[in-house]
């Protein structure tokens, strides 16, 4: 039996202890904002956060993952509008969107540890994340947009 | 914006269109709702098809287009898939042009089967060859606007003023006569539903002036990106079922093997496993496991042991389908496919003759949601949920492996997370519908990655030579274009055939697949898939010929973005730019001159290459780089490019790429520059990385770490540029990908000197 806290709830699932953590997210707990693209963690779609760092779920074994706290797209706001979900929209960043759970939980990672990241690091961090429709010259565009907004809105609550 | 990211080739299926007018049909719904539905004269008697069958009942009858409910809600069936091009969009701005509301207040869903949902380019219900909005710009706006215009009336006749007292918008109509004891007050469209409803559709469908367009040309939003930001849009392998299994499905090395025998007694035991058994039906062959979970499955797929047959393909390789390409070519040339002048007098006359000889690699699609369908096999019917380019395709390819007959057979279509033309075959809905069956279950079937990649149709390799006759002064006097490979259409014309048939019973679909195959070139055009963009050389020569000697490797072949295109479009751009460097040549004018000299003929494509030069500022490259030019048109857009390259340490660095189109009429102008950014690093992927390589008739790359695609870090700078215009609009989701790989080449070539005569680009 595994047993997580799922976007702030517990959660228990009867799956085998190496079933990845993608799986079990998808199948038994019925949240499948999260993707399977590759299965060998080459591609990102799969990524969440346990604990806060950004996690590829299809090679995490659920056993490795015992009591952490794991973060879904379906949680990473209470309304769709963190930063990163608003510059997304703004900038029609997705086309097919297959990818776009992963890049954004991806690139959520990214702000938390580098709230005001240059392109280097833009590429640094989102190097993993594959997109097919290859939307990478927004995605870059709408981290900066979410980076700056935050930083404007910080700026505002501080003056 | 216009149209699909993935592709069929515009030829094979022109001829075998169904000509058809289209009628529009209103009906009143018991709840005051209007509905919309299309009615084919002459097919009303098909079950499914034809004319409307709704009267008071609420049912949404299958081939509705467009409702309007009481309480004010609009509710849109999209008729082509979206799988990320934008036609959940394009095509809902049409419709919101004329009916005069907000697109962002317009519920859409995806259509099911029905003749009326046809592709009117094809005949078939397909999505591709870059065609949605263009097969769609007249009928979806007249929808809009003859509803608009029964709204309209039944609000004259509420309010007992003329229709030209009134005005629609937002959503509801205004009351615009002048000291009317209404003046200024509105009625919704909901409110007006059940009065319209009661109206005759109007014989006369004006439609607006461009001048008037509110959402055409400047809509610049995309109605399905809160979904795909929140990670709520469903795709295929999201489908979910009441007691669903998941199936695994092991299919041999080489495609064209039989089972001998398989031994499952290693996994049978295995937890969760629920069924282990061999489907052997139509083409859909291999041994599929049922179990609880998809991880159960999938581990115990590693414990199942499969002998197969032999195959025809295990001495197949790169080299024997290369050797075989020049082999049929050398013996015959095929068929002549573009005949202007005389090249043999030209070549024979020659002063100077260049050739060259390019060998273009096999590619697959890498969709990143891989492979999946989800099927539910019930005593009364087959239901089917899967991301399919094609969903009359899909019932075909159903009904082919199980005891179904089509009309009991419904597809249901999801958000598809890529395509890029492999959804047009239908093997992944055959092996679904079949395990159902046989597990007589729900089972959602997932591929992986491996299976995805190896089990692909890829896009066909292919031979080419080339030669270019030179008079006395310099000038090209002719152009000899020859090649041989596979054409895709016998790959997938199984499906397409009796697709367009339905009314055929089940028993005639091989002869219907026969009679597409047989019937190419004498009933139906021949597959013009691989020659597209090389017989259209739009270069001013006197002398122009191009043969196509079709030559089948064996290796399953599909389209793939841009299809013949992202070929000929690297051939033709390189070649030309090798006949630029000419030193007699050179001394007169640059690769861009060359060029826009030589399509005087085209004042559309000169444009479109002025403005892509002069963007890129030509001539002056970035720093540290060489700049190459390259244009092509497919799908009916002209679209250039210039790519600033770096080359350093043996590596290519592309640092920027400037793209010009012209695509006719822009309904989206965001999703144009979207699909232009899309294909260009979509092509550069293949430039720099693409080859799916055969050994022993396998094909040898298994996921991404060995059919590499391109990263962010690798990503160039792309500006694109939209001509503007008044023309009919035309494709975009494939037609950025064609020059790019030229492009870059050209510019490594103004660098180092070397020609590139395969993909990918290797340096030295």
């Amino acid at each position: 039996m595994a047993k997580f806290i799922l976007n702030g709830q517990p959660v228990t699932a009867d799956v085998e202890s190496d079933t990845p953590l993608l799986w079990v997210i998808r199948d038994d707990l019925d949240m499948t904002g999260t993707k399977f693209g590759c299965g060998i963690g080459t591609c990102g779609a799969c990524t969440v956060h346990v604990g806060g760092r950004a996690t590829r779920s299809c090679i995490t074994p659920v056993s490795s993952v015992e009591g952490a706290e794991i973060t879904t797209i379906e949680g990473l706001s209470d309304n769709g509008d963190h930063p990163l979900q608003v510059s997304w929209q703004k900038l029609q960043v997705p086309q097919c969107g297959y990818c776009q759970s992963g890049q954004i939980m991806q690139a959520a990672a990214l702000l938390k540890d580098i709230p005001n990241p240059s392109d280097k690091d833009i590429d640094a961090v989102m190097g993993g994340n594959l997109c097919r429709c290859m939307t990478y010259v927004r995605i870059r565009s709408a981290i900066h947009e979410a980076a700056n907004a935050t930083l404007e809105s910080n700026d505002e609550q501080t003056a | 914006m216009t149209s699909s990211t993935s592709d069929v080739s515009t030829s094979a299926f022109a001829e075998l269109k169904q000509s058809r007018r289209t009628f529009l049909k209103a009906t009143a719904m018991g709840s005051g709702g209007l509905m919309m539905s299309i009615a084919l004269p002459g097919c009303a008697t098909l079950k499914n098809g034809g004319i409307s069958q709704v009267g008071d009942n609420e049912q949404w009858d299958s081939n509705a287009w467009l409702r309007i409910d009481s309480d004010n809600s609009i509710h849109f069936v999209l008729d082509r898939v979206e799988m990320g091009q934008g036609t959940y969009t394009g095509m809902t701005s049409l419709l919101c042009e004329e009916l005069e509301v907000d697109p962002e207040t317009v519920n859409v869903s995806f259509a099911g089967v029905d003749s009326v949902y046809r592709n009117t380019i094809y005949g078939i219900q397909i999505t591709g060859g870059s065609t949605s909005v263009a097969s769609s710009w007249q009928i979806v706006r007249e929808a809009g606007a003859a509803t608009r215009i029964m709204l309209i009336k039944a609000a004259a006749n509420t309010w007992n003023i003329n229709t030209s007292d009134c005005m629609a918008e937002n959503g509801a109509v205004i009351n615009k006569a002048a000291g009317h004891e209404s003046h200024g007050q509105k009625i919704t469209f909901g409110q007006l539903a059940v009065i319209a409803a009661t109206y005759s559709v109007p014989s006369d469908i004006p439609l607006k002036d461009k001048a008037d367009f509110k959402i055409i040309g400047k809509y610049n939003k995309r109605l399905d990106a809160l979904k795909k930001a929140t990670g709520t849009a469903d795709y295929g392998i999201d489908t979910e079922l009441p007691g669903m299994k998941y199936a695994v499905f092991t299919r041999a090395p080489r495609w064209d093997s039989q089972i001998k025998r398989f031994d499952a007694s290693q996994i049978e035991n295995m937890p969760g496993i629920e069924q282990v058994f061999a489907v052997n039906k139509s083409s859909t062959i291999g041994v599929a496991i049922v179990a609880k979970s998809y991880w159960q499955a999938r581990k115990a797929q590693q414990a199942l042991s499969v002998e197969w047959h032999e195959s025809e393909l295990t001495q197949v390789d790169d080299a024997s389908i290369f050797a075989q390409y020049k082999k049929d070519l050398a013996a015959d040339s095929g068929e002549n496919v573009r005949s202007e002048g005389d090249i043999e007098s030209a070549l024979e006359n020659a002063e100077q003759t260049i050739s060259a000889e390019y060998e273009m690699p096999f590619l697959a699609h890498a969709s990143l949601e891989p492979q999946n369908c989800t099927a539910w096999a019930k005593p009364e019917g087959l239901e089917i949920w899967a991301p399919t380019q094609s969903p009359d395709m899909a019932q075909v390819a159903a009904a082919k492996v199980t005891d179904y007959s089509l009309s009991d057979i419904k597809i249901n279509t999801t958000f598809i997370g890529g395509s890029f033309g492999r959804r047009i075959n239908q093997d992944f809905v055959a092996e679904a519908a079949a395990i159902s069956e046989i597990s007589q279950q729900p089972i959602k079937l997932i591929w992986s990655r491996e299976e995805d990649t190896q089990r692909d149709w890829y896009r066909p390799s292919s031979y080419h030579k080339l030669s270019a006759s030179l008079n006395k002064s310099g000038e090209i006097t002719g152009w000899n274009h020859q090649m041989a490979g596979s054409g895709v259409f016998d790959y997938f014309v199984g499906d397409a055939a009796p697709a367009q048939y339905p009314f055929m019973p089940k028993f005639m679909f091989g002869m219907l697949e026969s009679a597409g195959k047989l019937g190419e070139g004498i009933i139906a055009p021949a597959d013009g898939s691989i020659f597209e963009g090389a017989n259209g050389i739009p270069y001013d020569f006197a002398n122009i010929n191009v043969d196509y000697k079709k030559s089948d490797s064996g290796i399953l072949v599909g389209n793939w973005r841009s299809v013949g295109y992202s070929h000929n479009g690297f051939i033709v751009e390189t070649f030309m730019e090798q006949l630029a460097q000419l030193p007699a040549m050179k001394a007169k004018k640059d690769s861009y001159q060359f060029r826009y000299d030589l399509l005087k003929q085209h004042p559309r494509a000169q444009a479109v290459l002025k403005m892509a030069a002069d963007k890129a500022h030509w001539g002056t490259p970035l720093p540290g780089c060489t700049q190459g030019i390259s244009i092509h048109k497919s799908f009916g857009t002209w679209v250039a490019e210039v790519a600033d390259v770096m080359v350093e340490d043996n590596k290519i660095n592309v640092k920027r790429i400037v793209c010009a189109v012209d695509c006719g009429q822009v309904v989206n102008p965001d999703t144009v520059v979207a699909q232009m950014e899309g294909g260009i690093i979509f092509a550069l992927t293949a430039a720099l990385y693409g080859k799916i390589t055969i050994k022993d008739g396998i094909p040898q790359q298994t996921n991404f770490h060995d059919y590499q695609l391109l990263r962010i870090n690798e990503a160039p700078q792309i500006d694109v540029h939209i001509i503007a215009s008044n023309e009919k609009p035309t494709g975009v989701g494939e037609p950025g990908v064609p020059p790019l790989a030229s492009a870059v080449a050209n510019a490594i070539t103004a660098k180092t000197g070397q020609y590139f005569y395969s993909l990918p680009l290797t340096l030295g």
